[in-house]
């Protein structure tokens, strides 16, 4: 060990510790901002790609409101899905409720049997107006059971009533029906115990919110929208979208003046819309910790700079009495490596209570440690880079110094 | 004096020109990301009806399901909307100054025999008191009279945006709308208003814009106008008709009342409980009996207008100066030690310790003005590009637009707090240059 002459390092640095102990803060924070930035970055970032269960890329939405008093809102949505379904490029289109992942959508609370229940037993779900071609035009899979069938789609209703149908992911009827691995053909229940039979169960799908965790409940009911305003989800070949949303346009936009034909948009535009929080604060953290640890690293530099311009007589000095360009060089390595672990030291104690609060803040699960292993490693990497340059200068530094200005 | 310290200033920052643009630099990064943050953290967050604070309330009653609270994090709260019969029944009251019950719509507003595209338009379905509880100019006109309310008399207050829109901005008081198949009357023109967040109605996000048109209250029952916001219910009920819907227990109306002392607060408050302690005799519910009036800032927070990131995000900006701050004290050392043998001869031809602590201090504030003015620029550049962020669609600005909407006093301090910051981080590198004793430096000369 003494080949690495820590003692009289250190013993240096502690006579000059101001700008050290400025540097070891900036370290300390700096480790703590990255780990915890990382961690919440990684959350939303998963939270963003989860499956959708949707076939997204292809789907396109269309909302057509009625204003006119003569509005016929029953001829007007036949005639569209009419013209939708017979334009080149559409594989489906249904008249729909609601835009799954938008953030705007009804729920209900649903029960395994009839009568009154206790909350614990109520089981939400995100509900959904389709018809026979509802599911092909969101494209689900279905693990087990049926699309709708045509004589089974209801006409509007002005009521909240559910339907005598059903088809409901895999996770709501495993909510519903705990003990039963197979629910198909299962009866249960909605708030008024009117009975509803599971017609098909779909491997998996995103309902409306996308913060909540009920997000994969979802319950699909045959049934026309209620009027005066239509959505029409209409999914396309793969890199038709385009084309179709024009003809769309075109097609809806001047066929009936009692309607304004509200927009026609991709599905990325409402599932964007949705996360746009969580994305923005991905972004926003990576970028200020990058700016972060940028500041911190130019400050390391600073000290290191520091350090060797106001010694450049005692470098010279031992130079000339033998010591090598590299033992300048890991004299310098080695104190900026002990200034950096002592803000390590500091930071990890700073990383875990922030970890702590923010865990707390977003009820999310504590702070894994490998965030703070791989921070720790990060942060030591950038102390020696940010140190080399400096050291290296010194090294480069003549032993002749030693004698000229005395 | 203070003019020769400003020429030694500018002279010693060119003396190390990569020093001084590395202090400069971590100045105008720290206060440009803390203005920024501190912007968006106003923006979404600040109390903008802050001069009413002591006499405005909203109004909430529980009257929710028996057997869970309406939030189960907070199981304290009231549901934060009110039901129909709830707030008419407590609308009657004459005890508030200003009492308002209303909800936010949607309709298609054209105008006849005029080549305006109909528009889409969020409307407020409100009692006439909206406008005077919550300050809201008119550019033209006026709100309406209490017989329109639930009259409802055919009369709406359009946005001065709106107006432009529709009537190219001239006084259209006595025109002609039409709002779905229902013609209005125009009898106010309300000038721009934009509290930020949206506290009023807390229901969509808060940084949304106010509505472009204003119907009487009375409409909702008779044209069957279901609410644009969120309706919430727990009673299993079979609801057939709008009159079902009416006297459900679904909640959908916000309530806001002015009491203008204390006097007048504890008698609307006996009210409410009053009334409660009737329809609870009545056989309506079991919950205990939970009124309460809530002042806008207690709003907001009850309402989790100030978010969870919101708050993360402060604490990254104060993060982030202090940062910029250690690096500017660390470089600010490194430099005044660098030219500490030219200070050790000033010392010895008998500057004082004040002299040199002034003079050193001139040089921060000089270091500290160039990196705020640079910080203000860059804190700029950062907004628009966070403005970027939050647009979704360039025609439907919400949001985004909101931040345009930033005022100078959050930007003045935001600013004067970095600079201030700055010139404090100054004080000890340039005490520390005082204290050295001349003798060390003259002798190695």
């Amino acid at each position: 060990m003494t080949a690495w002459n820590l003692r009289p390092i250190a013993s240096a640095l502690w006579r000059n510790r101001t700008g050290a102990v400025l540097v070891a803060f900036q370290i300390a924070i700096g480790l703590a901002v990255l780990v915890n930035a990382v961690y919440v970055v990684k959350q939303r970032v998963d939270k963003i790609g989860r499956p959708t269960g949707m076939d997204t890329a292809n789907m396109i939405w269309v909302a057509s409101a009625g204003f006119a008093q003569n509005f016929d809102y029953d001829a007007s949505w036949r005639e569209d899905i009419a013209t939708i379904r017979g334009l080149p490029g559409v594989k489906a289109a249904s008249v729909i409720s609601n835009i799954p992942l938008s953030g705007g959508g009804s729920s209900s609370g649903f029960q395994a049997k009839p009568g009154e229940v206790t909350p614990d037993e109520s089981i939400p779900g995100n509900t959904y107006d389709i018809d026979e071609q509802g599911v092909a035009a969101l494209g689900i899979k279905l693990s087990s059971g049926r699309a709708f069938e045509s004589q089974e789609i209801l006409p509007p209703t002005d009521t909240f009533d559910s339907a005598p149908q059903a088809i409901v992911t895999k996770a709501f009827a495993k909510d519903i029906f705990p003990n039963d691995p197979n629910p198909l053909g299962k009866t249960f229940y909605d708030g008024i115990s009117k009975p509803i039979t599971i017609v098909g169960i779909i491997e998996h799908m995103h309902g409306a919110w996308v913060g909540w965790d009920k997000l994969d409940h979802v319950v699909l009911f045959p049934r026309i929208k209620r009027g005066p305003t239509a959505i029409y989800l209409v999914r396309v070949e793969p890199g038709r979208s385009d084309a179709v949303m024009r003809e769309i346009e075109e097609k809806l936009g001047s066929s009936n003046p009692g309607r304004l034909l509200r927009w026609v948009r991709p599905f990325d535009y409402f599932i964007h819309q949705s996360y746009l929080d969580d994305r923005n604060m991905a972004i926003f953290l990576v970028s200020v910790t990058s700016a972060l640890l940028a500041i911190t690293a130019l400050g390391i530099f600073g000290l290191a700079t520091f350090n060797v311009s106001t010694r450049i007589r005692q470098i010279g000095t031992r130079r000339a009495v033998g010591a090598r360009r590299l033992d300048i060089v890991r004299h310098f390595l080695v104190e900026n490596w002990m200034v950096t672990s002592a803000g390590i030291v500091a930071g990890c104690g700073l990383a875990l209570a922030i970890g702590y609060w923010i865990s707390v803040k977003y009820e999310l699960p504590r702070l894994d440690l490998y965030y703070l292993v791989g921070g720790m490693l990060g942060i030591w990497l950038i102390g020696l880079a940010a140190a080399l340059q400096p050291a290296r200068r010194a090294s480069g530094i003549s032993p002749a110094v030693a004698s000229r200005t005395v | 004096m203070f003019s020769y310290y400003l020429q030694l200033a500018f002279r010693n920052l060119r003396r190390n020109p990569g020093l001084t643009a590395l202090m400069i630099g971590a100045v105008a990064l720290g206060i440009a990301v803390c203005v920024m943050t501190l912007t968006m953290y106003r923006a979404i967050s600040g109390n903008p009806i802050w001069w009413k604070n002591d006499v405005l309330y909203a109004v909430t009653m529980d009257f929710w399901d028996p057997q869970q609270p309406n939030n189960e994090d907070k199981p304290e709260l009231p549901p934060e909307q009110l039901t129909y019969r709830d707030a008419m029944a407590v609308y009657r009251s004459d005890i508030p100054k200003h009492k308002v019950i209303m909800h936010k719509a949607v309709g298609i507003l054209s105008v006849d025999g005029q080549q305006v595209k109909p528009e889409r338009t969020a409307t407020r379905v409100t009692t006439k008191d909206f406008f005077a509880i919550f300050d809201v100019p008119f550019q033209y006109g006026g709100t309406w009279t209490d017989a329109a309310d639930f009259g409802p008399e055919p009369v709406m207050v359009i946005s001065r945006g709106m107006n432009e829109k529709l009537f190219g901005g001239v006084n259209s008081v006595g025109r002609r709308v039409r709002w779905n198949d229902h013609e209005f009357r125009v009898v106010g023109v309300r000038d721009n208003w934009m509290p930020l967040p949206a506290f009023y109605d807390v229901n969509n996000g808060s940084l949304e814009e106010p509505e472009d048109a204003y119907i009487p209250f009375g409409w909702n029952a008779a044209l069957e106008i279901y609410s644009a916001g969120n309706t919430n219910g727990w009673k299993p009920e079979d609801i057939k008709t709008f009159q079902d819907f009416l006297n459900s227990e679904d909640v959908w109306i916000q309530m806001w009342v002015e009491l203008p002392d204390a006097a007048a607060h504890d008698r609307f408050k006996a009210f409410l409980d009053n009334y409660a302690t009737q329809q609870k005799q009545g056989g309506r519910h079991s919950r205990p009996i939970n009124n309460r009036l809530t002042k806008p800032d207690q709003w907001l927070v009850d309402n989790g207008v100030v978010g969870n990131d919101d708050r993360v995000l402060v604490g990254l900006a104060f993060a982030f100066l202090a940062v910029c701050l250690l690096n500017t004290v660390g470089l600010l050392l490194a430099k005044f030690l660098n030219n500490a043998p030219i200070t050790g001869v000033r010392r010895a031809l008998g500057a004082s310790r004040r002299q040199i602590f002034m003079q050193h201090l001139v040089e921060v504030g000089v270091i500290s003005s160039i990196g705020a003015l640079l910080g203000l620029a860059l804190g700029g550049l950062l907004l628009t590009g966070l403005r970027a962020l939050y647009t979704v669609d360039p025609t439907d600005a919400g949001g985004a637009q909101a931040l345009a909407h930033v005022d100078v006093t959050s930007v003045v301090t935001a600013l004067g707090l970095a600079f201030f910051a700055t010139i404090a981080a100054g004080l000890y590198p340039a005490w520390r240059i005082g204290r050295i004793p001349p003798a060390s430096y003259l002798k190695a000369q």
